[in-house]
């Protein structure tokens, strides 16, 4: 008899507690974002001239002006091409990285199988970076191309994690097949506009102990200072990557995603994730008409 | 008896949302093992396997990108700064410049910081611009209130900083003269 309203308690804590449970199911959950900028159905590169206003100063590579590239106030405008080829040649550890790749491609395809299982015609690797992010009808899901090169190095029998130095230097070796060749994805139809559009919500979504979204420094605050660092454009930026950070480390995009996300006080995501993915298809597309340029290197 | 029931009871409801809160998405960087939970990746040289370190705080209490996370962004909150300010303005100096707390320094130019960030406005002389205590308590502790698209964190609302700590910032804000 004792425990009946404690019974009669506890059931009416369930009732409670499901009900609240009910309504978080029913109701979408707040969430805050960055207001949209237009990015149009299919952007492009030099869209960053209505945005930012900075394309002019990054649009051809070997014609950087030298005084904005030396100037503290400007150098953020040049858009990181300062230390890509053709205009900085000099050797750095994206070079290193790009032998390692070397020799690790000749270990993984000597078969011919690793080039096929990445989409290469007859093992050609021109221009297979162009092919990627992409539907990839063996993984049923949008992937990234070194989400693609830790797949197929599986199957000769190689662990090269998404995001390890040695699949990283794989995609750099590759990546330098495609040097000069705009990015080009079409991002108006199937899987890829759908990751289009997902990467394009998740940019602008709000989160973590700042409430910051990517779009907060590369949209809102872009261009000013952040004690140091100074924020660019997101238009232009996926041409160069994998890139060799000066600090010694040499980064895939979804690497450099993780660090991007501390920085702003966000919960990073795992390496290939689809939420990455679809941020790399967005970005990616950003990107598209301009050239590719590896090795690279950024602060 | 009664207490006690009214006991079992509060630590129930107050139980709820914690338990909602511990399924966290399958897709972060994190691991309940290490010390902050948060990791990250590290790309070692001539390996093809990730090494992984601890990020000084665990940041997976607050919403993140992963699509499983189904927890809300905090709502803005309106608060009022309760009796005299009683701040420590050298505490408040202390978290606004230091990056891992309060990080102002980041994005406002602070006396004393040759390299104070342009994000916000420069507060060297804020404390001679005529502000109310609650007035800057509601802007650290959630500026939202006054400006839905302000990109100023929500100290407050997001649990970065104690009330005592906001009093803190608040009491070094008003000491810029």
């Amino acid at each position: 008899m004792k425990l009946t309203p404690v019974a009669l308690l506890l059931s009416g804590l369930c009732a409670v507690s499901l009900a609240a449970h009910a309504q978080q199911a029913g109701e979408p959950v707040y969430r805050e974002y960055t207001g949209y900028i237009d990015y149009g159905k299919s952007p492009k590169a030099s869209d960053d001239a209505r945005h930012t206003g900075t394309w002019e100063h990054w649009k051809d590579r070997a014609k950087l002006d030298e005084k904005r590239v030396a100037s503290a106030e400007d150098q953020w405008t040049t858009n990181w091409k300062f230390m890509d080829p053709p205009f900085d040649g000099s050797l750095h550890g994206g070079h290193e990285a790009q032998d390692r790749g070397e020799e690790l491609y000749k270990q993984l395809n000597a078969n011919g199988r690793f080039a096929t299982c990445l989409g290469a015609k007859r093992g050609d690797l021109k221009s297979l970076r162009l092919q990627y992010p992409q539907y990839n009808r063996t993984l049923k899901r949008v992937v990234g191309m070194e989400q693609m090169i830790e797949h197929c190095a599986q199957q000769q029998g190689m662990k090269l994690e998404n995001g390890s130095y040695d699949n990283t230097a794989v995609s750099v070796y590759i990546t330098a097949f495609s040097n000069g060749m705009p990015l080009k994805i079409d991002v108006t139809r199937g899987p890829l506009k759908d990751s289009f559009e997902r990467g394009k919500k998740l940019f602008h979504t709000k989160a973590g102990w700042t409430n910051f979204s990517c779009a907060t420094c590369h949209v809102s605050i872009v261009g000013r200072s952040l004690r140091g660092q100074t924020p660019t454009t997101h238009y232009g930026d996926i041409a160069h990557w994998p890139t060799y950070r000066t600090k010694d480390e040499l980064q895939s995009l979804h690497v450099r995603f993780a660090e991007c996300n501390r920085n702003a006080g966000v919960q990073p995501l795992k390496i290939g994730s689809q939420e990455y993915t679809d941020i790399e298809v967005f970005m990616t597309a950003l990107s598209n008409d301009y050239p590719v340029a590896v090795p690279s290197a950024r602060d | 008896m009664r207490k006690q029931l009214l006991g079992l009871c509060l630590a129930l409801v107050g139980a709820t949302p914690a338990m909602a809160n511990d399924a966290l998405p399958s897709n972060l960087l994190y691991d309940a093992s290490r010390p902050n939970k948060t990791i990250w990746p590290l790309p070692a040289k001539n390996m093809g396997e990730l090494k992984w370190n601890d990020h000084r705080q665990d940041l997976s209490r607050w919403p993140t990108l992963s699509y499983e996370d189904k927890r809300p962004t905090a709502k803005p909150r309106k608060v009022e700064l309760q009796g005299p300010l009683n701040g420590d303005a050298e505490n408040g100096k202390k978290i606004a410049m230091n990056t891992q707390r309060g990080n102002c320094w980041a994005c406002h130019v602070l006396p004393g910081d040759p390299q104070g960030g342009t994000g916000g406005p420069p507060l060297m002389n804020v404390g001679s611009w005529g502000y109310t205590d609650a007035h800057l308590y509601q802007q650290v502790f959630d500026r939202r209130v006054a400006n839905p698209d302000t990109f100023m964190p929500p100290y407050g609302s997001n649990g970065v900083l104690t009330e005592q700590e906001i009093r803190d910032v608040v009491a070094y804000l008003q000491s810029l003269k």
